[in-house]
């Protein structure tokens, strides 16, 4: 196992001290602080996390954020442990366990339950959820905001580039440092931070069930805003599940988020926004990346990311796909393929990449089953990336005191992110606590930012989606 | 779209019962018959419950209509060329009072002078067939091991594909608004996309049957209860036989796929139609699961939903004609055991329907059982 961390950044540093050693199938692994136990194993090159029900086939990471269970493995007797979120620590015994493991022979103490009434509840830290907490409780709302990660600001945590939004604030920002500074503000406006405790369900009415560890804690909310951020498309094509296949976001959660490498040379699967930026974070932590393919004619992301690129030597081919992924255990390259203006192959054009990463980003989809739970009509909508709930102007669901906002409602940009927090914040403290002039300037400055960020050429597409779910008054059946 | 159409028989509902009743109307050559659900196929009772399959009742009646559909779902993966996931593990069922302890022999006792090989067992025994239980309050149990459980999808949608491909028109999302009636008998149902001429109509509409009479003027005893289930995270099969207990109200067991798939009744439910899970359940099924296998208490549950019981007076199904209205068959008040027993019910209705002399003699579970009569309880009945 060859070690992956990343020494030097152009952009991040990571500060490694107080190393550590936890058990993983009787070998000593070292950690760090802050470090999951999925990206400590992985930066000992440890890529075969799982394995597939029926067939056995070796599975790798995926998600990285802790949604789709690539990862889950036995920790101090407890399976299905999401390893890529859950911290590493000190002595900790951690085994593979593929996708049956035994019947745990541990028992556990019962959980410790807690039950509280709150006003508002913010779910998901990241711009959406952050900026929501801040508005509500700078306006005097007692504000719970709850995260299932260790660190606050969402995906932004992970974006070491100058922002392309352009919102006033926030532009030529690196995400990092907005999302350190949300989470600064939330702190300092009073917002109740529960880091590291997971919302697991809704309850009629509006009350919320949360994994806190050791401990569940149910709080009777006045008001929520939902704002958990989206989940990553996956692609259909043969061996698709072998590791070394892994989501673009959790590529840059693994690299910039605990300075692990994926692998030394990655195939990019899809030409929008997040495959060129995080083609160019591959670059800068010195990963090479031998390709990007894009399935649609013409490159989806902003032409500044693809020039970097470019620049820096990586061919950009538009038109083209992934036909199979070769390897046994783990990626060893590609077949691809052109494809015509049918999205059929072309005949006699396939061709093999070497490669040991194939990186999918092809697009986000909204995560709101718990929108679902709480019976909140919902609609399929295309340029929205999915189903999505319908909402007031206001972004409140048809589930009275439930608000949605950020990729939750709709797959967008984090400056819209910002500001659909800002809205529903400013909305739940003028339900629970009554309105105010400065609530008021509030939303209105919100909902121009938004108005603004959805004239340019890449905001049609999501307004158009909006007015597809917006209702006024009696939500439609 | 509205147009009136006609059909022999219009069936109203779209669950185990609803498409099992079309399969065998058509296999005997009656296939002018249209099913009608308002939502998809499964979306009731039959696409939420637990999937087992019990022949270890107290009563005469159910204990035969149970032993003679478990002959029947033996047989229906040949008959509909599809896997239905039968896993023949058994049921456990533990007794924790004196009370139980006999009552359950009594069962025993009935149950193998009816043939059913059924056996009373002490708490030791239990804790052989399921070594992870915690028996310290355990007083005895029985246990049969032909019970078991079935995925409850590939049933219905085996029937359902069966019924289709010999010329039943199955529609899922139209609902019944009515059933027009003249006299005592049934000129036509109503739904939201149009009107279909029927002289014949069968009631097997689940938690909304007795909605579904009144229509026809008919009232019926049923009522809607929510039942609440979940399941678990996978495991390599650990867990043989579906495991429960009358006393808590809980049945739990292991899905083929590993999954333990469980529910528990909550005594204080109210009535009503309501699908919505509850933070009681998760708690209540948590702790109790855990108080009998106390390994559970490293294990998630990943899902909970929730369905409707279709509740009797005496928790016995409702079957057959009504005195009111002629040639309105019931199909309901399974009372949460009506997957068990539907494929003898179904095959019995299709019986009736044509006319015939039933195979099985159901004249014990018509409505009119109600009307002044002592009702015999069935004791075995879970939450
Ligand atoms: C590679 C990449 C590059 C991008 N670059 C840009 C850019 O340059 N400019 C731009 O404007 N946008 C960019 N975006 C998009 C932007 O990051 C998102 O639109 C924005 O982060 C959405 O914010 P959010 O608050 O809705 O969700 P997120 O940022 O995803 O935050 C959701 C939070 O909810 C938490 N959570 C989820 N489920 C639960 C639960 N059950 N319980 C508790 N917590 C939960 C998560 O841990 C997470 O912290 C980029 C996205 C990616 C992937
Ligand atoms: C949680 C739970 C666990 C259970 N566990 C078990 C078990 O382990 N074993 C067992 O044998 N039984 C169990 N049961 C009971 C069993 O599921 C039911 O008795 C059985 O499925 C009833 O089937 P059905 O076809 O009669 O009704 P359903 O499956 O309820 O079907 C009725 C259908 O009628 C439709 N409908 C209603 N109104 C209209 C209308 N106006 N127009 C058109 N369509 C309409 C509904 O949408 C529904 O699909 C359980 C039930 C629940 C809820
Ligand atoms: S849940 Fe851990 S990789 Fe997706």
């Amino acid at each position: 196992m060859s070690e992956k961390r990343i020494r030097e950044h152009p952009v991040l540093d990571f500060q490694r001290k107080d190393g550590f050693f936890f058990d993983f199938e009787g070998k000593q692994v070292l950690a760090y602080p802050g470090e999951t136990i999925a990206s400590a194993l992985y930066a000992q090159g440890l890529q075969r996390f799982t394995e597939s029900k029926l067939l056995k086939r070796p599975r790798g990471f995926f998600c990285a954020i802790g949604k789709c269970s690539s990862c889950i493995m036995r920790v101090n007797g407890v399976p299905h442990v999401r390893t890529c979120i859950t911290p590493a620590r000190e002595g900790m015994k951690v085994e593979r366990h593929g996708a049956m493991p035994e019947f745990p022979d541990t028992t556990l103490p019962c959980p410790k339950v807690k039950e509280e009434n709150i006003e508002v509840a913010v779910i998901g830290g990241g711009p959406a959820g952050l900026s929501a907490a801040i508005v509500a409780a700078e306006n005097g709302a007692d504000v719970h905001l709850f995260d299932e990660n260790t660190n606050l600001g969402g995906q932004l945590v992970k974006q070491t580039h100058q922002f392309f939004g352009r919102y006033e604030e926030h532009a030529g920002t690196r995400g990092t440092d907005i999302g350190k500074d949300l989470a600064k503000r939330a702190e300092e406006a009073g917002v109740n931070i529960h880091t590291n405790s997971t919302v697991l369900g809704y309850y009629h009415k509006n009350k919320i069930a949360v994994d806190a560890g050791n401990r569940l804690e149910i709080y009777g909310c006045e008001g929520i805003v939902y704002a958990t951020g989206a989940v990553e498309n996956f692609l259909a094509f043969e061996n698709n599940d072998l590791p070394g296949i892994y989501g673009a976001g959790g590529v840059q959660t693994l690299m910039n988020e605990y300075g692990v490498i994926p692998g030394d040379r990655v195939l990019m699967v899809g030409a929008g926004n997040v495959g060129l930026i995080v083609s160019y974070q591959l670059l800068q932590a010195g990963v090479d990346v031998v390709e990007v393919v894009e399935a649609m004619p013409t490159i989806g992301g902003y032409q500044v990311h693809a020039s970097k690129l470019r620049r820096a030597g990586v061919p950009i081919s538009t038109g083209h796909t992934v036909k199979k992924a070769l390897g046994n255990e783990q990626v060893e390259g590609a077949v691809l393929h052109e494809l015509d203006e049918n999205w059929e192959p072309v005949t006699g054009t396939e061709r093999t990449v070497e490669c040991d990463i194939i990186c999918i980003a092809v697009g986000l989809k909204p995560d709101n089953h718990f929108l679902r739970l709480a019976g909140c009509k919902m609609k399929y909508v295309r340029e929205l990336g999915g189903m999505v709930p319908l909402r007031t102007e206001t972004l409140e669901t048809s589930v009275e005191g439930l608000f949605v906002a950020g990729d939750s409602a709709g797959i967008e940009e984090a400056t819209v992110a910002i500001l659909e927090g800002e809205l529903t914040g400013a909305a739940v403290t003028e339900k629970i606590k009554g309105g105010s002039e400065k609530l008021l300037a509030v939303k209105k400055r919100a909902r121009a930012g938004i108005e603004e960020m959805r004239k340019g050429p890449y905001g049609q597409r999501p307004l158009e989606g909006v007015r597809a779910c917006t209702f006024e008054g009696v939500c439609p059946e | 779209m509205t147009v009136t159409e006609s059909a022999r028989a219009v069936i109203i509902g779209g669950g185990v019962n609803g498409t099992g009743i079309a399969y065998h109307l058509a296999k005997r050559g009656y296939t002018d018959v249209v099913v009608l659900e308002k939502g998809y196929l499964g979306c009731g009772a039959s696409g939420r419950n637990g999937g087992g399959i019990r022949q270890q009742f107290s009563t005469k009646e159910n204990i035969i209509l149970a032993m003679e559909s478990t002959r029947m779902f033996e047989k229906l993966p040949d008959e509909l060329d599809t896997e239905i996931e039968f896993e023949q593990g058994g049921y456990l069922v533990l007794a924790f009072t004196d009370e139980e302890v006999e009552q359950f022999k009594k069962n025993v006792k009935l149950q193998n002078d009816l043939g059913l090989k059924s056996s009373f067992i002490s708490a030791e025994e239990a804790r052989e067939i399921v070594p992870e239980l915690n028996i310290s309050k355990v007083l005895a149990g029985t246990f049969n091991s032909t019970d078991g459980t079935i995925y409850p999808f590939p049933v219905i949608y085996g029937y359902a594909r069966a019924a289709r491909g010999m010329g039943v028109d199955i529609r899922e999302h139209t609902t019944v608004t009515d059933i027009v009636t003249q006299g005592r008998t049934i000129r036509a149902v109503k739904t939201d996309r149009g009107t279909i001429e029927t002289d014949t109509v069968v009631n097997a509409a689940g938690g909304w049957s007795a909605g579904i009479a009144r229509m026809a003027g008919v009232e019926l005893p049923n009522r809607p209860y929510r039942h609440e289930i979940m399941v678990t995270e996978p495991f390599k099969r650990f867990l043989e036989p579906m495991v429960i207990s009358f006393q808590h109200g809980i049945y739990f067991s292991q899905s083929r796929h590993g999954n333990v798939v469980g529910g528990i009744g909550n005594p204080h439910e109210e009535q009503g139609i309501n699908q919505r899970s509850s933070l009681w359940f998760m708690r209540t099924m948590a702790k109790t699961l855990t108080e009998l296998v106390p390994r559970f208490s490293a294990v998630n549950m990943i899902r909970q939903w929730a369905g409707l019981y279709d509740t009797t007076p005496d928790a016995q199904p409702i079957l057959g004609e009504v005195p009111e209205v002629e040639r309105f068959f019931q199909v309901n008040g399974f009372s949460g055991h009506g997957f068990m027993v539907s494929p003898v019910v179904d095959k019995v209705t299709a019986e009736l329907i044509l006319g015939e002399t039933p195979s099985m003699n159901i004249d014990g579970l018509s409505v009119t059982r109600f009307k002044g009569m002592d009702l015999e309880m069935e004791y075995s009945v879970v939450g």
